[in-house]
């Protein structure tokens, strides 16, 4: 199994691993490192394709509201991560981590949100079924 | 809503036609009839068709280990060599047209001036590309054809099994395409008459309508499939060229979101997520 994980790395390497790159924007993102923003409450959470949208309002460190926008996989892919058009609502309160654009502009790739009560909705991963499988 | 909607639609045709004309500008195309030219490899099944039991590719097939990627290149899948793939013979017409193109995604990505006719128009993806997205697909075998069903699109293809090709099919987005068994254990999938209009994958890798393409699916194990492609296009490239994806088998359900394309979605996805980490233009730019 282990053998079968890291040829899944390997592989994952190889390819560019991952959502980041099937994304459109994997270049015109910081990627080494996810922008955390506490207490961001969803205003909208668009469920489909190409791409799901999830916009949050976060007020920064200088007291200015600032509006996002994130983006995850489409749907279809979401729901093999466990997602569901119901995962979020307008007026949740969430922490968000996000790849942000580099150019400071308020959108960016979704990492993982995290519920008030713990609970964890990530945007990586397989699709289900394909234990040990890199994409 | 309804007025923001057809706000938004109104923008995105003005918008098109612009696109639509730059992208007509002189775009590479091959120096030759392409009807002209012979196909490298033999078109269709050997003769006499081999005697082979059928094998079992039932099941839901999702990108598995090896991915979906950016490029059809088997030695490079992530797309970090475009025009520099050892594997990819091209012609010069070729790689011209492919380092003119603005791919989508991958690691040369310029969302923000893409010239992918699927992004733009929802042109069909075609055979290559739709393995480079992660979704499922499904095999209806029968003793009269094999049905693949993708979860993208939603599109699906007829293998015509154990039968010619027509003489002169009409060049469409996906082909005639025909299949036998070989070796107990394979599916060869063997399609022509495609059109030269969709992309060979993320990349923009070009096919002509002398495009050739063979499939051959195998079952590795209980949970794993291999689909080893060939590119024989002598329109385009100077000798066939191979390609690959692994598949895993999946349990959670065929289907249960249409990955549909949508015009006016891929703009507004641009529109409300690209721009301001792109350009800060409202629609794409050429």
């Amino acid at each position: 199994m282990k053998n079968i994980l890291s040829i899944a790395l390997a592989l994952a390497v190889l390819l560019g691993a991952g959502s980041l790159l099937a994304h459109h924007g994997g270049n015109l993102y910081d990627t080494t490192k996810a922008v955390v923003l506490n207490k961001a409450r969803i205003t909208k959470f668009e469920w489909g394709t190409p791409h799901n949208q999830i916009y949050f309002d976060v007020t920064s460190d200088k007291g200015e509201m600032q509006h996002w926008v994130a983006s995850t996989e489409p749907a279809g892919v979401m729901l093999e991560r466990g997602w569901t058009r119901r995962s979020l609502k307008d007026g949740d309160i969430v922490t968000v981590y996000i790849y942000a654009a580099k150019n400071g502009a308020t959108v960016g790739n979704l990492q993982k949100i995290v519920m008030a009560d713990g609970k964890e909705l990530t945007t990586q991963g397989p699709l289900q079924g394909a234990e040990g499988a890199a994409r | 809503m309804r007025v923001r909607t057809c706000g938004a639609a109104l923008l995105g045709a003005v918008t098109w036609s612009s696109i639509l004309a730059a992208q007509a500008a002189d775009p590479p195309r091959p120096p030759v009839d392409v009807y002209t030219l012979k196909n490298f490899l033999p078109i269709g099944p050997p003769a006499p068709l081999p005697v082979s039991k059928v094998p079992d590719f039932s099941g839901d097939w999702a990108a598995g280990a090896g991915g979906f990627g950016q490029s059809l290149s088997a030695a490079d899948p992530g797309g970090r060599m475009r025009g520099k793939e050892p594997d990819i013979p091209y012609q010069p017409w070729a790689l011209e047209y492919t380092m003119k193109q603005n791919p989508p995604t991958g690691p040369d990505a310029k969302f923000e001036v893409t010239t992918d006719p699927n992004i733009h128009t929802c042109e069909p993806l075609g055979l290559g590309r739709i393995f480079m997205y992660p979704g499922k697909m499904r095999f209806i075998q029968t003793a009269e054809a094999v049905y693949i069903l993708h979860e993208v699109g939603p599109v699906y293809r007829v293998v015509w099994l154990n039968t010619k090709h027509p003489d002169d099919p009409d060049p469409q987005y996906w082909g005639h395409s025909i299949g036998w068994y070989e070796n107990d254990d394979t599916l060869v999938v063997d399609t022509i008459g495609v059109n030269d209009r969709s992309w060979l994958d993320q990349l923009g890798h070009p096919k002509t309508e002398k495009f050739h393409f063979i499939e051959r699916y195998k079952r590795l194990d209980g949970q794993t499939m291999t689909v080893d492609m060939t590119v024989d296009d002598p329109g385009a490239y100077t000798k066939p060229w191979p390609g690959k994806r692994n598949f895993a088998k999946s349990t959670t359900g065929f289907l249960r979101y249409q990955w549909v394309c949508s015009v006016r979605d891929n703009y507004e996805h641009y529109d409300k997520v690209g721009r301001a980490g792109n350009t800060g233009e409202t629609t794409f730019k050429k």
